[in-house]
């Protein structure tokens, strides 16, 4: 107990440099939201009071609430799209042999690799071309499209784990391979399932170059574009509505996360090296 | 099992190979046809040009410092985070009081949208009000303001620094995977022998941790080539384009300035540098499975 004691005291000690630098705009984002407006150039740590109306206010200055609605559609539809597509691919990796797997895992990893921004001026040019400039939905299947490689191998890598022989059990008492699927397959997968959409989800939500070029009003901005926009070009920038905006659009996701973190070293892990 | 239905599989990846192919062949597509033409700037393609929108690059002097930078970014950006996350990993894998906290404490930062992370950080490294210099200061280590994003000489390492921080987490992910797979048997029978942390690192966990430190290189030097957000929202390459990498030149080329044919020419010279990443990636990852 003792030497636990010790090594515990070691090993946050190793870990402090590393944690302070990792929370420390938490802690610039959660103070300055909370200064009273006139504090805010003031660089101190401890404002005189808690302004709480920052978050009132920020919400009609900022035009959070639509730029809210427009990251829930996207990060939703692109979600939903690229599970749609995902959930048959990997199980047709997983579970069958067949020519060209190999060169469809390498697409895929190739698609992995290309960030949005390389094929940008392409995917403008694409997107202009259907007349899909300034369209939320457009967005959101570019944003699912990208997804694909990561959700595939997700899933693969946790689909991997489901044991055959439950549905080869199925199969002997006369199931036929679709009813296998949905009432064998399906239900053992829903939790791999959820842990890979709200990854993709997130993934979404953050997205910045694709909306930053292919959504040009306000009315259609997501938020991390609505909150760049507050902050860049500008002669002043209301900095305690832009830290109480950014830290409403990132504490839900930060909790999110640290709640599902854990299935994530396995995921990942295990598709990379596989 | 699968003979009798060999449609099936290909059936089923059918949808999202469509999908990924049309965001991917046609801007490739694209790309070519308006990197070897003249092209307005309204988007119209002119005569064809064969490579004149490469040569024009090659004799841009901001083109090929923004080339050397990426270098800098990338290597600096990837070494850092691999040396920050081995000790990180290690720790985290050990059994200690904490262990759950500490995990989400480290995995945080990934958490937050990279645009977000970059605007917290231009307000925190602001000359005057910001709270980096603030703390700085509390603690005796500065003695005046820094102005940090005003000259590339401190606004791009401080850019590498919270590009190290936000890649740390995805690195420590994979590496703790690596860590969970080797048998404690291994460590038993090292100790047996009087063999000390120090072996036991360099001769058991190392070696072992080997595959996993590959792909966290190569998934992150791919990745960090191709960040965009945490220069564009603390600097915008600026001042004087002294911190531009090879996204925020094409950026500027392609949506600033309107140069679209050189613009294309950089992303077919970024895609040709990834591609050779990728194969070496593959390979890696043939060679294990052989």
């Amino acid at each position: 107990m003792d030497g636990k004691l010790k090594r515990s005291l070691v090993c946050w000690l190793i870990l402090l440099p590393f944690v302070v630098a990792g929370l420390f705009p938490f802690a610039v984002m959660g103070i300055t939201a909370l200064k009273p407006q006139n504090e805010v150039l003031n660089p101190t740590w401890w404002p005189s009071r808690l302004a709480f109306e920052n978050f009132v206010t920020m919400w009609g200055a900022t035009n959070f609430g639509p730029a809210l609605l427009n990251s829930l559609i996207v990060s939703v539809v692109s979600t939903l799209a690229a599970l749609l597509v995902s959930i048959p691919a990997a199980y047709a990796l997983g579970r069958f042999r067949f020519r060209g797997q190999g060169a469809f895992r390498v697409f895929l990893i190739i698609t992995q690799m290309l960030s949005p921004i390389v094929l940008v001026i392409g995917l403008f040019r694409l997107i202009a071309w259907a007349g899909l400039i300034d369209n939320v939905s457009a967005v959101s299947l570019v944003y699912g499209a990208f997804n694909i490689a990561f959700t595939v191998w997700m899933l693969q890598s946790y689909f991997a784990t489901i044991p055959r022989d439950l549905e080869e059990a199925a199969w002997m008492e006369g199931a036929s391979r679709w009813r296998t699927l949905v009432s064998v397959f399906l239900p053992l997968a829903v939790p791999a399932i959820v842990v890979t959409a709200i990854f993709a989800f997130i993934n979404a939500w953050n997205e910045f170059v694709i909306a930053l070029t292919m959504l040009r009003s306000q009315s259609s901005y997501t938020l991390p574009i609505q909150i760049f926009s507050l902050v860049a070009g500008r002669y002043t920038v209301e900095w305690h509505h832009v830290m109480a905006a950014t830290f409403v659009a990132t504490i839900p996701v930060a909790i999110a996360f640290a709640w599902l973190q854990r299935y994530l070293v396995r995921g990942l892990s295990v598709g990379a090296v596989k | 099992m699968t003979a009798e239905r060999p449609i099936l599989p290909y059936l089923m990846i059918a949808p999202s190979l469509c999908l990924a192919l049309a965001i991917v062949v046609w801007p490739i597509v694209e790309l070519s046809e308006i990197a070897s033409h003249s092209v307005n700037r309204f988007g119209q393609l002119r005569d064809f040009v064969g490579l004149a929108n490469f040569e024009a690059l090659w004799n841009d002097p901001n083109f090929i410092a923004s080339l050397w930078r990426t270098l800098v970014w990338t290597v600096c950006v990837v070494g850092g985070a691999l040396l920050t996350a081995i000790p990180v990993s290690l720790v985290l894998n050990e059994d200690f009081h904490g262990r759950g906290l500490a995990r989400v404490l480290v995995m945080l930062p990934w958490a937050v949208s990279l645009t977000m992370t970059a605007i917290v950080w231009r307000w925190a490294l602001s000359g005057e009000s910001g709270m980096l210099n603030s703390a700085l200061m509390g603690m005796g280590i500065i003695g005046t303001n820094i102005q940090w994003l005003a000259e590339a000489s401190t606004a791009f390492p401080m850019q590498i620094f919270i590009a190290v921080i936000v890649t740390v987490p995805f690195t420590v992910t994979i590496l703790l995977g690596g860590l969970s797979a080797i048998p404690d048997d291994l460590y038993e029978a090292a100790a047996l022998e009087g063999a000390g942390r120090w072996t036991m690192f360099r001769t058991i966990t190392l070696p072992l941790l080997k595959p996993f430190l590959n792909i966290a290189m190569i998934l992150n030097t791919i990745y960090v080539f191709n960040s965009f957000p945490i220069i564009w929202a603390t600097t915008q390459g600026g001042p004087a384009n002294s911190t531009d990498i090879l996204v925020t030149y094409l950026y500027k080329m392609g949506f600033r300035l309107g140069k679209l044919g050189e613009a294309s020419a950089v992303s077919l010279v970024m895609f040709a540098i990834l591609l050779v990443f990728t194969l070496v990636y593959v390979r890696l990852s043939m060679r294990r499975e052989a």
